[in-house]
């Protein structure tokens, strides 16, 4: 059982730094809200609000928005957390923890793990600030958790990603454009932002078998629609998939390249 | 007694072309503190982090505390403590939380946790700032804490890379008392790296001199020095005068007990024994050619002496520019005629 032990440990350690820099937080829960308030308004303005729910089922867009703005802010976080195993090894902590009596695998999943928390607590301080602004979440507040519980899940993917690449890449200046490389595409091929049914045949192909879109659908029929399972389903068991599949990866990686 | 940690033949060569240790041999024995002393890229680093299996060998083989690093690694692990020359503290964590972490890592028993960590921290002097952000400690600071973390389980084997390394005289000197307080109260077997001479002849029962992967001696400092043969006279003669200057050096090298002759910059350093008797005829000779000389001084051997002495270098902390090594050898070689 020690091995859930180190597990904890390395995300005790993820989860004090992060609350070290309670500024960080602002700034991670800031630029989505951003995206969510002034995108929300504007497309609302220019699709005009029934419109929007001809098409999305939305009261209004900012409705509509908001569970994609969630799994927005899971992205973001997610892909984020390579840079913490980058910075562990340029200050030599990475050795320090890997001549420790710790099995290796402790070390990425404790990181995957704080990624996805920390991501978590960011889209319960966005739902409480949507609910705020006039949203309401027609599956309740045990469909928020459930919402909360998908995102997070996708970020322990994105985050297995992004950690995958940080084992090869030495430099923050080289992961960056690598992580930009893959978060724009991701997000804008997905319906977080646009619903599905506005965009070309072509992009909707791509949406199609973009991973985000797999968490944003469930996701939005809890927000719009309610306890749908039949229609919750095949999104939820699809990131849980995911998740497992880059975390499976990511420990394979790190196995094979951190000695 | 018990060797702690043997290491022999051991070869690392990094992606197949830089062979950075070379067929090294050697053990420390139980709660002996041993140095490895050398320059910038001697290979010191890659010795410890192949015994801290950071590193798999490329040849040779490792043990600490008689088990084999790439046969049983966590068990390596177990037994040591490693404190890298990286100064790995987390900046964003309290110093009291980088301790409790490391605690945990090494499966210290839950009671005794803050016994231990309260413990190292009075060691260090850090308990007043204990509960502060890493990020507002000074470099001093920051080292012994790193050095305090790699302490607090109590290991067999201690690993410090290069311990001092750009630290303050008054913190080195603390930290050189906490390492020989290491080795007399608690009885650890230290392996240092270091290419501070003062420091191996200060700390260390044993050093080995090592410059580029190879290690040149092994011994107590005081062996090594007694090895180079003599004591050592440094002339420098008035300039011009060249061609006096070499006639006095050939006399001087023919004398029976001058040993060796050497330029260092602009001074020739004479390894002599029985130096206090030798000096009136060292005189005579330099009367007789009449060469002028500016200054001469007679001193016991030091290890950075015998570092030269062994190696052909002096141990610097940066390397030479080329055109002083040229210029360096080139001396050498028309002294040696
Ligand atoms: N990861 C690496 N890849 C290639 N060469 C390396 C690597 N690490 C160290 N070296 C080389 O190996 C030699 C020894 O390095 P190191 O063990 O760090 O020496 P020291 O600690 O004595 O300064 C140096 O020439 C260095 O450039
Ligand atoms: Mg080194």
């Amino acid at each position: 059982m020690t091995w859930f032990a180190d597990i904890y440990f390395v995300f005790w350690r993820e989860m004090k730094r992060y609350f070290a820099h309670k500024t960080r937080i602002v700034t991670a829960v800031f630029q989505p809200l951003v995206w969510l308030v002034l995108l929300g308004s504007a497309m609302s303005g220019m699709v005009g609000g029934s419109m929007a729910k001809d098409l999305s089922e939305a009261e209004n867009y900012l409705q509509f928005m908001t569970p994609g703005i969630m799994v927005m802010t899971a992205l973001f976080s997610g892909m984020f957390s390579g840079n913490s195993l980058i910075w562990d090894r340029r200050i030599g902590f990475l050795n320090k923890m890997l001549a420790a009596p710790i099995s290796r695998t402790t070390i990425p999943t404790g990181k995957v793990a704080a990624a996805a928390i920390q991501s978590m607590i960011q889209m319960v301080i966005i739902a409480a600030i949507a609910t705020a602004l006039g949203v309401r979440f027609t599956s309740g507040p045990l469909g928020l958790v459930l919402m909360v519980l998908i995102a997070g899940l996708f970020c322990c993917g994105i985050s297995a990603i992004s950690l995958s690449f940080a084992v090869f890449i030495k430099t923050p200046e080289g992961l960056h454009p690598i992580l930009n490389f893959l978060s724009m595409p991701l997000l804008f091929t997905s319906n977080a932002i646009f619903p599905r049914a506005f965009m070309p045949g072509w992009l909707q192909g791509i949406s199609a078998v973009n991973p985000m879109t797999y968490a944003v659908t469930p996701m939005r029929v809890l927000a719009l629609e309610g306890w749908r399972w039949e229609s919750v389903m095949p999104g939820l068991v699809f990131t849980l998939f995911f998740a497992a599949a880059a975390c499976y990866l990511l420990s394979w990686v790190f196995g094979q390249h951190i000695r | 007694m018990e060797n702690m940690i043997q290491v022999v033949h051991l070869t690392k060569i990094y992606s197949g072309q830089v062979m950075a240790v070379r067929d090294v041999s050697f053990s420390v024995g139980e709660g002996e503190t041993f140095g490895l002393l050398g320059p910038n890229g001697a290979g010191k680093t890659t010795i410890i982090m192949i015994l801290t299996t950071l590193l798999k060998p490329t040849s040779g083989t490792a043990r600490v505390a008689g088990i084999d690093v790439r046969e049983n690694p966590y068990g390596v692990r177990l037994k040591l403590g490693y404190v890298s020359q990286d100064l790995a503290v987390d900046d964003n964590l309290t110093g009291w939380d980088n301790l409790y972490l490391q605690a945990n890592f090494y499966h210290l028993p839950k009671n005794i946790i803050k016994k231990k960590c309260a413990e190292v921290l009075r060691l260090v002097g850090l308990e007043k700032r204990a509960d502060d952000l890493v990020e507002t400690y000074s470099g001093g600071m920051r080292k012994r804490l790193d050095l305090a973390a790699g302490l607090l389980h109590e290991p067999r084997a201690l690993f410090l890379d290069e311990p001092t390394l750009g630290l303050d005289v008054q913190t080195r000197q603390q930290i050189w008392k906490y390492i020989e307080f290491l080795r007399s109260e608690k009885k650890m077997t230290v392996l240092l790296t270091t290419h501070y001479m003062e420091e191996a002849e200060k700390l260390c029962d044993r050093a080995a001199i090592i410059d580029r992967g190879e290690i040149k001696a092994i011994d107590a400092p005081d062996r090594l020095k007694e090895a180079i043969g003599g004591d050592l006279i440094t002339i420098s003669f008035s300039p011009g005068e060249e061609e006096k200057q070499e006639k006095a050096l050939k006399a001087i090298e023919e004398l029976p007990f001058v040993n060796g002759i050497e330029s260092r910059q602009k001074n020739y350093v004479l390894l002599v024994k029985n130096s206090e008797k030798a000096i009136p005829s060292l005189f005579q000779v330099l009367n007789e050619t009449g060469v002028k000389v500016e200054n001469l001084n007679l001193k016991k051997p030091t290890l950075a002496d015998v570092y030269l002495h062994f190696t052909g270098q002096e141990l610097r902390d940066e390397s030479w520019s080329k055109e002083q090594a040229i210029k360096s050898a080139a001396m050498r070689k028309r002294i040696r005629g």
